[in-house]
């Protein structure tokens, strides 16, 4: 049956309107498009200052996002914790995530219903021996609950239980390429040099390489009984060694199982609780002076406490984030005052729309679509300036980031989410300010321009206020960047260097030869040696050992460094009071040297002589140093002892050079370096350098801090230069007349920037306190910190309003030269 | 004090190159009231333009109180305009967002002229416009005819030697347009000398002679009686 006439009338019509509705959406994007390519400058503006933002934006949130992603990819994650123990002194709170052997078979005798339990060991870098070939790397120590706990999948080789046995070595992927090549490793047994020789290792597993966002890394995993020392203290509760790892089971709250813990530490800590209290210690809330805690999983990547992390507070990939959010801010203020600061111009052509019938909402489309069209294409140039420059990203800020995150539906939703909000409210919110004008108005070219300016306004001292936010936090950092580096530390770090002995040459042998070798060059002045490196060297790595014993009743502690003869000499230290170890004195290995804190911890008028009861023997005190920071200006200088005991290992041998022609001093003692231990693999380097490196994450900072201002600087002023040419359109008529009326350039200059340098003065004044809370606290985190100065927010607002007005004047001066004839007719 | 001779201006676009005046020359005695006259695009506005330094002629001499100005730097036609010359617009020209008083003010903080003064001077004249009472009102507020007394006030309070006036009464009704005129004769019998261009020949009889302006030329000179 054919259709009824009224049926293919309605079809005509439904017909008719999609039609309507298409070309509708045509003539949208037509205008959208000629609209822009008639304002190109405000389209370049728009879109260059949004790309920009979006690129920045995007590499930043990348960078926080995989901050923040760190440990997340185990299935496991919630349920896993790492143990710590905190001890309260009188004055002091100890928090260390480093365990007794003994720990882990109590724990898991105590408590059965703790699902999985391992020890995590740093066996250190370390030799291994495949066939007449020598490799070296990372070992760790685990037991085999490891793999049932954390996600790490083993891709060739047993997977039920890769680590059953004691001699079982489970090695990642990278490593099992290294030493076999396309061979199967499976089975094949490698050797792990050990304390007395060499040791067969069978290998069960080949695991995938950790990911980048992971606190494990490994390049093989062996069981914890192949532990340095695990013999010796399978039953040492007092020496503290390995982090430990438990999951609990599902749904266990971690605060119940911390109370859980206390009877366990009342009865294997007993004896240290005892002198802990005897020594004046302040008990906790819950009355301990010694209780364990838990660290869940992904929080170690951000803890202080946990030896497994990098510290990174989790305050830094918020304030990434934030960065990040600032820029678009400041971007997004363009375009919303852009689209603003256009509808004056563009009232005629909106008053003509509604004279002619469109309704409220088809206007807000039509310059939503516009500004979908700028957006969409802004967010496409961002992705690609990111994707461009994200090698350079990575090199330049240290970062650890890749596009593979981009693929999370977290990022993308993140990502789309802001991008349709954005489009939204700078093409909506103007759009509708627009239309709700009224159609008599709005054909005769005028709209409320009083309300959007008020609004405009706010908008610019928010944008300026963050960017000399940015500007005043990139000066403090970098003063204390600067303060940091040129603070003397009270040895001398510049004409000594360090070498980093590493695992396969004897270190007493090594610091033997290295002395008599260097000893012919008239440029060395002295060799020592020592187990704890100043600053961070090339082998990036760095240690503290901590020792404490009873000296006349009380507990006292102290750092404890393993240093050679010449220390004081090679590092120009400064004896106050006693004597030098020296060869000299025959019986120097049972003498120390202290500094000027561990004297005062000793409490004495005159420690000379004194002697000290550390490690079962009585150590002699043979004189006093004056303190210098051995460790970073994050840190007072704490109480420390130097002994000369060959039973500690040395780990770097440090040179003294003369002054002048440091670099060839250097490629010298590298050379001989090389020839005393061909296997090297670490280069040696000056302590300035190492003590600079202590500081990379304060240096990232800066740099983020010192991009993030200039590219918010940039965009902002970009901002203002379009603003300034929508002003100086809208008051054409009134320069021409001031002009006529004998104004001169810079009446009329100082008429159109006075009000956006008021502007930008109050966004210096909104700005000021924060940066100055904000840093005041950051540079809490540092024992030795600079003032922050008033001088530098005058210094930093007088940058930022002479930038402002340069871009004021830009277009100012412009129009201020015109001829008013021509300014005047135009009206 | 005016006198110009074989004055020329172009006008040039991509295409064609438009004489806007020919030769022109005429002189203007202190104390005169000018009319200038013609038809659209004959001249007369480019030929106030110069007159009021705003623009300078391509060719020829403009001498203006016995010095040569035509090719004055910007900056020193700036300075010569601001102390001797007032200008009267067709489109009043007031700045919307200052109050009669401030726009009337504006000339005065231009030339220097310091507070106390500039109050008493700009009160002076408001008085004698008679738009005291508007004085904190906005150019909005007002009718076109007070309008135009705001701007004429504005054009004399710096006691010009000369006014130029483009069509004063051209946005005005009969009534306000004689008041606009009364006022205009006022200040020349005071001594001021006055150049305006017009379309009326109403307005023009106001004048004690009138210039008739053709294609950028002179055609002919009225003398009123």
């Amino acid at each position: 049956m054919s259709p009824s006439p009224l049926c293919k009338r309605r079809g005509m019509v439904e017909k008719i309107n999609e039609n309507k509705k298409s070309l509708m959406i045509k003539n949208y994007f037509k205008i959208a498009l000629r609209n822009m390519w008639k304002h190109k400058t405000f389209t370049f503006i728009n879109i260059t200052g949004m790309a920009v933002a979006f690129g920045a934006a995007l590499l930043l949130t990348l960078t926080a996002f995989f901050e923040l992603s760190f440990d997340t990819f185990h299935q496991n994650k919630n349920d896993v914790y790492q143990l710590y123990i905190e001890q309260h002194h009188a004055n002091s709170v100890d928090e260390g995530s480093t365990m007794p052997i003994p720990m882990t078979p109590a724990l898991k005798a105590e408590f059965p219903d703790v699902v999985h339990i391992t020890r995590y060991g740093d066996f250190g870098g370390s030799a291994l021996r495949y066939g007449d070939k020598i490799f070296n790397d990372d070992v760790r120590c685990v037991d085999a609950d490891f793999f049932k706990m954390f996600t790490f999948p083993i891709v060739n080789g047993s997977t039920i239980n890769p680590l059953a046995d004691k001699n079982d070595i489970v090695l990642s992927a990278t490593v099992a390429k290294n030493i076999f090549g396309n061979q199967n490793p499976i089975g094949k047994l490698i050797e792990l040099k050990v304390d007395n020789g060499w040791k067969s290792m069978n290998v069960t597993a080949v695991a995938a390489d950790a990911p980048k966002n992971s606190s494990f890394d490994f390049g093989l995993l062996c069981r914890f009984e192949q532990f340095p020392g695990y013999d010796q203290n399978i039953n040492e509760w007092n020496s503290q060694s390995h982090n430990v790892f438990l999951q609990l089971p599902t749904g266990e709250k971690q605060a119940v199982f911390e109370q859980k813990l206390k009877t366990f530490v009342q009865k294997h800590y007993d004896a240290s609780i005892k002198q802990l209290i005897h020594d004046g210690a302040k008990p906790d809330n819950n009355g301990q002076v010694l209780s364990l805690h838990l660290i869940p999983l992904t929080d170690i990547h951000f803890s202080a406490i946990s030896s497994q992390s990098r510290a990174i507070s989790k305050f830094y990939p918020y304030l990434v984030l934030l960065i990040s959010l600032f820029i678009m801010f400041i971007a997004c203020t363009n375009f919303i005052n852009l689209s603003l600061g256009r509808a004056f111009t563009r009232a005629k052509e909106i008053g003509v729309r509604k004279v002619i019938g469109a309704t409220k909402t088809q206007l807000i489309v039509q310059f939503c679509s516009e500004s979908f069209v700028i957006c969409g294409i802004s967010l496409i140039l961002g992705v690609i300036a990111a994707c461009i420059f994200l090698p350079q990203y990575k090199l330049a800020f240290n970062q650890q980031v890749s596009l593979n995150i981009l693929a999370s539906p977290a990022i993308i939703s993140y990502i789309l989410g802001g991008f349709v909000l954005i489009s939204l409210l700078a093409g909506g919110y103007p759009a509708w300010l627009m239309s709700v004008g009224k159609t008599a108005q709005t054909v005769k070219g005028k709209v409320g321009a009083g309300q959007s300016s008020s609004l405009r306004n706010s908008l610019m001292v928010v944008q300026f206020a963050l960017s000399s936010l940015l500007i005043i936090c990139t000066a403090i950092t970098w003063q204390q960047l600067n303060y940091m580096r040129t603070k003397p530390l009270g040895y001398n770090k510049s004409e000594v260097v360090s070498i980093p002995i590493g695992s396969n040459i004897d270190p007493e042998k090594a610091l033997t030869q290295m002395r008599s070798k260097l000893s012919s060059y008239p440029q060395v002045v002295s060799v020592t040696g020592t187990d704890m490196n100043l600053g961070k060297g090339l082998d990036n790595s760095s240690s503290t050992s901590i020792m404490s014993f009873n000296y006349k009743g009380r507990t006292v502690s102290t750092n404890w460094l393993r240093v050679d003869y010449d220390y004081v000499k090679t590092l120009g230290l400064q004896v106050v009071n006693g004597r030098d170890l020296s060869r000299s004195f025959g019986a120097d290995s049972t003498m120390v040297l202290i500094n000027q804190k561990m004297a005062e911890e000793l409490g004495e008028k005159n420690p000379i002589g004194d002697l000290l009861p550390t490690d079962g023997a009585k150590l002699q005190v043979a004189g006093i140093v004056k303190d210098f920071n051995f460790k970073s200006l994050h840190h007072e200088i704490a109480p420390l002892t130097m002994v000369i005991r060959t039973g500690w290992p040395i780990n770097y041998i440090l040179v003294r050079v003369k002054s002048g022609n440091l670099a060839s001093s250097m490629a010298l003692i590298n050379k001989v370096w090389k020839d005393t231990n061909p296997h090297t693999e670490v280069g040696a380097s000056f302590l300035d350098e190492n003590t600079e490196r202590q500081y990379n994450k304060e240096t990232d900072l800066s740099k983020i801090f010192v991009t993030g201002a200039i590219i918010s600087i940039v965009i902002s002023c970009m901002g203002l230069f379009a603003i300034v040419i929508l002003i100086i359109t809208q008051r054409t008529k009134e320069i021409g007349i001031r002009k006529v009326l004998g104004a001169s350039v810079n009446n009329i200059l100082f008429l159109i920037s006075k009000d956006f340098l008021k502007l930008v003065l109050i966004s210096i004044c909104i700005a000021s306190p924060i940066a100055w809370y904000a840093m005041d606290k950051w540079l809490q985190g540092f024992e030795y910190r600079i003032q922050i100065q008033w001088w530098v927010f005058v210094i930093t607002g007088t940058i930022a309003l002479i930038i402002a007005f340069v871009t004021i004047s830009f277009q100012s001066i412009k129009a201020a030269v015109l001829n008013p004839v021509k300014s005047l007719r135009s009206e | 004090m005016i006198k110009i001779t074989n004055l020329e201006k172009f006008y040039r676009t991509e295409e064609v190159e438009t004489i806007a005046l020919n030769k022109l020359s005429m002189h203007v005695d202190t104390g005169e009231f000018v009319a200038i006259m013609g038809p659209s695009g004959c001249g007369k506005s480019t030929l106030l333009n110069i007159l009021g330094m705003l623009d300078d002629p391509d060719e020829g001499s403009y001498v203006f109180n016995d010095i040569e100005v035509a090719h004055f730097t910007e900056r020193k036609r700036a300075d010569l305009r601001k102390h001797n010359i007032g200008f009267v617009f067709q489109s009043f020209n007031l700045i919307d967002e200052l109050t009669v008083f401030e726009n009337v003010e504006l000339p005065l903080i231009y030339t220097g002229v310091p507070s106390a003064e500039r109050v008493k001077r700009v009160e002076e004249v408001l008085d004698k416009m008679q738009i005291m009472h508007r004085r904190n009102h906005y150019p909005q507020q007002l009718s076109g005819g007070q309008q135009q007394r705001v701007a004429i006030a504005r054009a004399v309070v710096n006691k010009p030697k000369l006014i130029l006036a483009d069509e004063p009464t051209g946005n005005l009704d009969s009534s306000n347009g004689n008041d606009v005129m009364e006022l205009l004769t006022d200040l020349n019998e005071q001594g001021t000398t006055i150049i305006m261009v017009t379309h009326s020949e109403h307005d023009a009889r106001y004048s004690h002679r009138i210039i008739r302006l053709l294609d950028g030329q002179t055609v002919m000179e009225n003398i009123m009686i």
